[in-house]
């Protein structure tokens, strides 16, 4: 080989390595933080539900605080390499989603929106071919939620809230219905989305338990 | 009545279908690609073994057809440039690269045959880009030199069955060496390249049975105390008493040597 093509080549070779390490210090940075979220959140099972505001507001300033990673992604990634390098982040990125669409249901019971998500991240659009929150990984961060939910509508009971599991099915059920929609091929995305089909039978079995021994108001989804 | 989720959902199946439907497309031009590319290396051998006078002549007249069949390719890749724009390359990447680099296998042969050293980064760049000078898509450094790695076996195979030529002794020595340097040039990057330390075994293997031809042929070539055109003469009056089918032998051997270059499809 041409020496001065060697030398080019290798000084290509170093300078992706070092962006990689540099990457990896960022999401070494974001995994932490992600898992401290999960660690606090894990307490909604236990926790009362007139407790869970101030629980879901000790989550919130570390969620918004990812905000400072994205931002330092987005100014090491180079122009248009997003794809390359994400899958560096991209566990890390499907947790972000799925504590923020769990704060989202706990807070409003509603389901976040893809753009809100970015948002709150700090991800900015003019960011997106460097960083920013693809469909599949948001997809990924809403089966999560719908494992979690499961638990939840189980420990709901436990803790003397009936109508929690009502509420989860409707909600679980919209979103199956939003996922059948999809072509997906198979990856582990279509993977994880057959198994939700468990956590579905999961929550209405506790459906069926409550509403059997009459221990929350008939669901209005239900015909009389 | 659609629901907003619903609408949502609508929009993600035709995200999602819409870059499905465009790997599947790129992975069938892809395969279009290696199979243009395997032909113009079969080309190349082709050629090269034709009977002729003057062996250099041959060699260029080779690389120049084999760039001629490479315009195909070249072709195709101007046309999927639309498909790989802005981030979309680097999200297709890994559907581009089996295609890119058995092109650029058959690009370095003809390259090799034409001036007798390795092919730059630039100069593949070159043949990737618009009449405006933009290239079709960027080049990354591990299509580039796996596809160089890939090479190594191609020469392997042109030494071997061109062994018994006129001045194919020499010529194998010549590749010896060639393979020998790219081998050692290669090794201070296998730690960045996840396939390159795989390739680098079946270089060291290639390298090997030049090596082994090589020897033999010193060997015996030193039992006669003649030099090496005379042993040529020898050899070729020979042949030729039997019919020219002096690549008969190479032919089969590099049906043999196949399996170590198929296309593997992205899961």
């Amino acid at each position: 080989m041409d020496p001065q093509d060697l030398e080019n080549i290798n000084a290509l070779l170093d300078r992706d390595v070092e962006l990689r390490e540099k990457i990896k210090d960022q999401v070494t940075e974001l995994d932490k933080k992600t898992r401290t979220m999960v660690g606090v959140l894990n307490k909604i099972h236990s926790t009362p539900s007139d407790s869970i505001p101030v629980l879901i507001d000790s989550v919130r300033p570390i969620l918004l605080s990812c905000q400072e990673i994205t931002s330092s992604l987005a100014s090491l990634v180079p122009e248009n390499q997003f794809w390359r390098w994400k899958d560096m982040w991209s566990n890390s990125m499907r947790t972000a989603v799925f504590v923020a669409s769990l704060i989202e249901y706990l807070s409003t019971g509603a389901l976040i929106p893809l753009s809100r998500v970015a948002e709150i991240l700090g991800i900015k659009e003019e960011w997106k071919d460097r960083v920013a929150v693809p469909v599949e990984d948001y997809l990924h961060g809403l089966i999560s939620l719908v494992n979690e939910l499961s638990r939840l509508a189980v420990n709901a009971v436990t803790m003397g809230n009936f109508e929690e599991p009502i509420r989860i099915s409707i909600f679980v059920k919209d979103l199956f219905a939003g996922f059948s929609m999809l072509n997906l091929k198979n990856d582990v995305l279509r993977r994880r989305f057959d198994s939700l089909k468990y956590d579905i039978k999961k929550i209405e079995e506790v459906v069926y338990d409550v509403s059997l021994r009459k221990l929350a108001p008939l669901p209005k989804v239900v015909p009389p | 009545m659609a629901s907003p989720l619903i609408q949502l959902f609508d929009h993600f199946r035709e995200d999602l279908d819409d870059y499905n439907d465009r790997r599947e497309r790129l992975i069938k031009a892809s395969r279009d690609v290696t199979n243009i590319s395997k032909k113009t290396i079969f080309l190349l051998h082709r050629i090269v073994m034709e009977e002729s006078t003057d062996d250099h002549a041959l060699a260029k007249h080779a690389a120049m057809r084999a760039r001629e069949k490479l315009h195909e390719v070249q072709d195709m890749y101007a046309g999927m440039k639309h498909e790989l724009e802005g981030d979309r390359f680097w999200r297709h990447q890994r559907q581009v690269s089996p295609g890119l680099q058995e092109y650029i296998e058959a690009l370095s042969f003809a390259h090799y045959l034409d001036h007798g050293n390795l092919i730059t980064f630039e100069q593949v760049e070159e043949t990737l880009r618009d009449s405006n000078g933009v290239l079709y898509f960027p080049l990354v450094v591990s299509d580039y030199l796996l596809g160089l790695s890939d090479l190594t076996g191609e020469l392997m195979r042109f030494a071997i069955s061109g062994i018994a030529r006129r001045g194919g002794r020499a010529k194998a020595n010549q590749v010896c060496a060639f393979v020998r340097s790219c081998k050692s040039d290669f090794e201070r990057m296998t730690p960045y390249i996840r396939e390159l330390s795989k390739k680098q075994a079946i270089t060291t293997q290639s390298l090997e049975k030049i090596e082994d031809a090589a020897y033999a042929i010193a060997v015996r070539g030193s039992e006669y105390d003649l030099p090496q055109d005379m042993l040529d003469d020898i050899v070729t009056q020979t042949i030729s008493t039997f019919g020219s089918h002096g690549d008969m032998k190479g032919r089969s051997r590099r049906r043999d040597d196949e399996t170590d270059d198929e296309y593997h499809p992205d899961l």
